[in-house]
């Protein structure tokens, strides 16, 4: 078995499917007696040209160990799966170490995603009692959170 | 013997945190021009080896359309 470094891209239309997906292929990897080592969603990303008259399309990341079978068999996979506009297999020495860059500026986005969230909903929150209540018993309210 | 051109040769990819990888998007964009074109390594200063890295890994994020090929897609 040999370590093998897999991305692949994702049409944006079919991007709710890619949990499903990811699913299907750890367990044909299991299947195969290979081993995920590492599994990243980086999610929809601009694509630096377009693929497919596509403009973005959806990563996946997967670090993963297996035989030369299991290996054709997702290869096949990939290229009977009309959703998957592009693949990338390179062959690696060992596993991964930690997470990869770009997943890590993912996560980041995703943080700062929620916590813009958050404080929309705070405020709304706050306007939304300011409609009954005086400025004053508002800043009360504030001051004993 | 003086070197005949002033320029100090950088070798930043001997740094920590840096290693040459077609996911490590803020290194590779270094090391290519405004058009996409790689730049040489003699004009950048990188090792034969680091430079032979450095080609497939950008042609690798090339491919994955993290990187693109020239500035005049579409």
């Amino acid at each position: 078995m040999r370590h093998y470094e897999v991305v692949f891209l994702v049409h944006p239309d079919q991007s709710d499917q890619v949990p499903g997906m990811i699913e299907r292929y750890e367990a044909l990897i299991q299947r195969g007696g290979g081993a995920v080592h590492r599994k990243e969603d980086w999610g929809r990303r601009q694509l630096a040209y377009l693929i497919d008259k596509v403009h973005k399309a959806h990563y996946v990341l997967m670090n993963i160990e297996v035989n030369q079978e299991t290996l054709r068999e997702l290869e096949n996979a990939f290229r009977f799966n009309d959703a998957v506009i592009r693949n990338l297999i390179i062959g690696r020495k060992g596993p991964p170490e930690g997470s990869s860059r770009i997943y890590e500026e993912e996560l980041r986005e995703q943080e700062k995603d929620r916590e813009r969230e958050q404080r929309r909903g705070q405020e709304q929150a706050a306007r939304a009692s300011e409609g009954d209540a005086s400025d004053e018993q508002v800043e009360v309210a504030e001051d004993r959170e | 013997m003086s070197r005949r051109f002033g320029r100090k040769k950088f070798a930043r990819l001997d740094s920590p945190g840096s290693e040459v990888d077609y996911k490590n998007l803020d290194l590779l964009r270094q090391y290519v021009g405004e058009t996409g074109k790689i730049v040489p390594s003699r004009i950048t200063g990188t090792s034969a080896r680091q430079q032979r890295q450095l080609t497939t890994e950008i042609k690798r994020a090339r491919y994955l359309a993290l990187i693109p090929y020239t500035d005049s897609h579409r």
